[in-house]
C-alpha cells in the first residue's frame, strides 16, 4: 500500500480513502482486520494520530530488514573501531552508521568468539532488535523457542543444526526490559580480503539471532570479490 | 566489551569533578561482579521479572545505561516517574534448571529492575 | 498453591522454560492490516497513546485462553480497543458502530 501517491493534505475530511488495502478485488476484511481499520478510522477523525503517520511508519518498517544488521555485521568485521565501539554502545554506532532508533531500545551487541556462544529470546514477548533486522519471523515469538530457549539452549540449536562444542560457553540473552540485543558471528574462515559488500551478503538473520553460525556456511572462491 | 562479571572493569571512572552530590537513587546499588540473589514475590497484573529466574543466585554483569523507569509501573501507563537502574545479570543455566544437561559454563543474561535485586554473600 | 491462585500468580506469556514442543521454523509475510495494526503500534508509542508496555500488560490482561487462540496481530488490535476504551478515548459503541459501518462499506463493493 506504501507505494502509490496519497494526497493527505486534506486532513479533516474524513478517513475512507485513508485506508491503505482492500481494492474492489480483495476477500472481504476479517473480523479483525475490521476492528483495525475501525479502530484507526476513529483515531485519526479525533486527531490523535495524523492520517500519514500509519503509512509513513510502515515505510519505516520496510526499510528495516536483515540486510541492514548484515551491514553492521560486516563493517564490524573489516573495521576494528567500528567494532569496538558497537559494542560499548549498539544503539550509537548503529546510529552513527546511519540507522535510526525509532523507538525507545537500546543495543547491546554480543560478540561470539571461539569460547562464547550467544544466543537471544525474548521469553516474556517478542523483544526484537526491529531498528536493525526488521520484524521478527513467526517462530521466534511462538512458545517452543520462547520456553525452551533459556532451558535447553543446546538441544534448540540442534534443531536449528547447530551444534556448539562442550568446551564452548553458550550464553543466552533474555530481553525483557528496553534493551535489545544482535549477534555478532563469528567471520567465516576463508574469507580474507573479500569486500564488506560480500561479506554481509553471509550474514543472515538466524546468526544475528544466535540459532546458527556461518562457520558452516559452503564458501566458494566466486562468492569472493577481488 | 562488557567486563565478565568474574573480572568487573579494572578502569577507575573518569571523573575530574568530585563536589557534585548526587539525587537519592542516581548512584547505581549495585556493581558489576556483585552476587545478587533475585526477589521472590508475585506481581499481579504485569511483572518482566519471569517465574524461571526468581529465587536464583547470580552475579551482575553491568549496570544498564540510561536509567528507565519500572516496566511494572509502566504497564499501566502513566508515561512518567522516578527512574531506576536496570542491571544485566548472569545466572548460571545449572543454577536454573536441576539436572541442566549441557556445559557447566552455560548461562543466562537477563535485564532485571533494581527493586528485585538482593545482596547475596555468594 | 491452588489453580485459581496460579492463574494470578503467572501470567499467561511468561512460558520461559515450560515444556514445549519442537521448534517449527514457521513465518510469513505479513498481512497488509498485520502491518498496518504493527504500524498503529509503533505510532500509538510516539505519541504515549499506548506506549510500549501498556501493549504487553494490555495482551496479557487478555487472559489465557484470548492468548493461546487468537494470532499475534489479533491479540494487539484486541488490547489497542480495551485501552483506549479505559482512556475514554473511545467508547465501546462507538467502535462497534463503525466496525459494522466498516464491514457494510467492504460487502457493498463485493457481489
Amino acid at each position: 500500500m506504501s507505494t502509490h501517491p496519497h494526497p493527505h493534505d486534506h486532513s479533516h475530511e474524513v478517513t475512507h480513502d485513508h485506508t491503505p488495502c482492500a481494492d474492489a478485488s480483495e476477500a472481504p476484511p476479517g473480523y479483525y482486520e475490521v476492528m483495525e481499520i475501525a479502530v484507526r478510522e476513529l483515531l485519526i477523525e479525533k486527531q490523535l494520530i495524523g492520517p500519514g503517520e500509519i503509512r509513513r511508519q510502515i515505510e519505516v518498517l520496510d526499510s528495516r530488514s536483515p540486510a541492514l544488521g548484515a551491514k553492521v555485521v560486516a563493517r564490524a568485521w573489516v573495521d576494528p573501531d567500528f567494532r569496538a565501539r558497537l559494542l560499548t554502545n549498539g544503539r550509537k554506532a548503529c546510529e552513527d552508521f546511519g540507522i535510526s532508533f525509532y523507538d525507545d531500545t537500546e543495543l547491546i551487541v554480543l560478540e561470539n568468539t571461539e569460547t562464547c556462544h550467544n544466543l537471544i529470546v525474548c521469553t516474556l514477548c517478542s523483544c526484537y532488535p526491529r531498528p536493525v533486522l526488521g520484524l521478527p519471523p513467526d517462530w521466534y515469538k511462538a512458545k517452543p523457542y520462547r520456553a525452551r530457549a533459556v532451558k535447553e539452549p543446546r538441544a534448540v540449536l540442534a534443531e536449528f543444526g547447530t551444534v556448539i562444542p562442550a568446551d564452548v560457553e553458550i550464553r543466552v540473552s533474555d530481553s525483557t526490559a528496553q534493551v535489545r540485543f544482535l549477534v555478532l558471528p563469528r567471520r567465516p574462515a576463508g574469507t580474507d580480503g573479500w569486500s564488506e559488500e560480500a561479506l554481509a551478503a553471509l550474514v543472515t538473520r538466524d546468526a544475528m539471532i544466535g540459532v546458527v553460525t556461518l562457520d558452516s556456511q559452503p564458501l566458494t572462491e566466486s562468492d569472493g570479490e577481488a | 566489551m562488557h567486563p565478565s562479571p568474574s573480572e568487573p572493569d579494572p578502569r577507575p571512572p573518569f571523573r575530574p569533578v568530585t563536589s557534585v552530590v548526587l539525587a537519592l537513587g542516581e548512584a547505581p546499588a549495585f556493581r558489576p561482579g556483585d552476587p545478587v540473589r533475585i526477589g521472590v514475590r508475585f506481581p499481579v497484573g504485569h511483572y518482566r521479572v519471569p517465574r524461571y529466574i526468581r529465587g536464583c543466585d547470580g552475579v551482575v554483569e553491568s549496570v544498564i545505561t540510561p536509567m528507565a523507569v519500572n516496566n511494572e509501573i509502566e504497564g499501566f501507563g502513566h508515561n512518567a516517574g522516578s527512574k531506576g537502574h536496570y542491571y544485566r545479570v548472569a545466572i548460571p543455566l545449572t543454577a536454573l534448571w536441576p539436572g541442566y544437561a549441557g556445559s557447566p559454563a552455560d548461562n543466562l543474561r537477563i535485564e532485571v529492575f533494581e527493586t528485585w535485586l538482593e545482596r547475596s554473600s555468594t | 498453591m491452588n489453580h485459581s491462585e496460579e492463574l494470578l500468580r503467572r501470567l499467561p506469556n511468561d512460558i520461559g522454560g515450560l515444556p514445549a514442543e519442537a521448534i517449527r521454523r514457521t513465518d510469513h509475510p505479513l498481512e497488509p492490516w498485520e502491518k498496518r495494526c504493527h504500524a498503529l503500534a509503533d505510532v500509538l508509542d510516539f505519541h504515549k497513546i499506548i506506549n510500549t508496555e501498556e501493549k504487553r500488560r494490555g495482551v496479557e490482561a487478555l487472559g489465557a485462553e484470548m492468548v493461546g487462540a487468537l494470532t499475534y496481530y489479533e491479540r494487539w488490535i484486541a488490547t489497542f480497543a480495551v485501552i483506549l476504551f479505559q482512556k475514554r478515548i473511545l467508547a465501546p459503541d462507538e467502535l462497534a458502530k463503525r466496525m459494522d459501518e466498516v464491514a457494510a462499506r467492504h460487502s457493498k463493493v463485493l457481489p
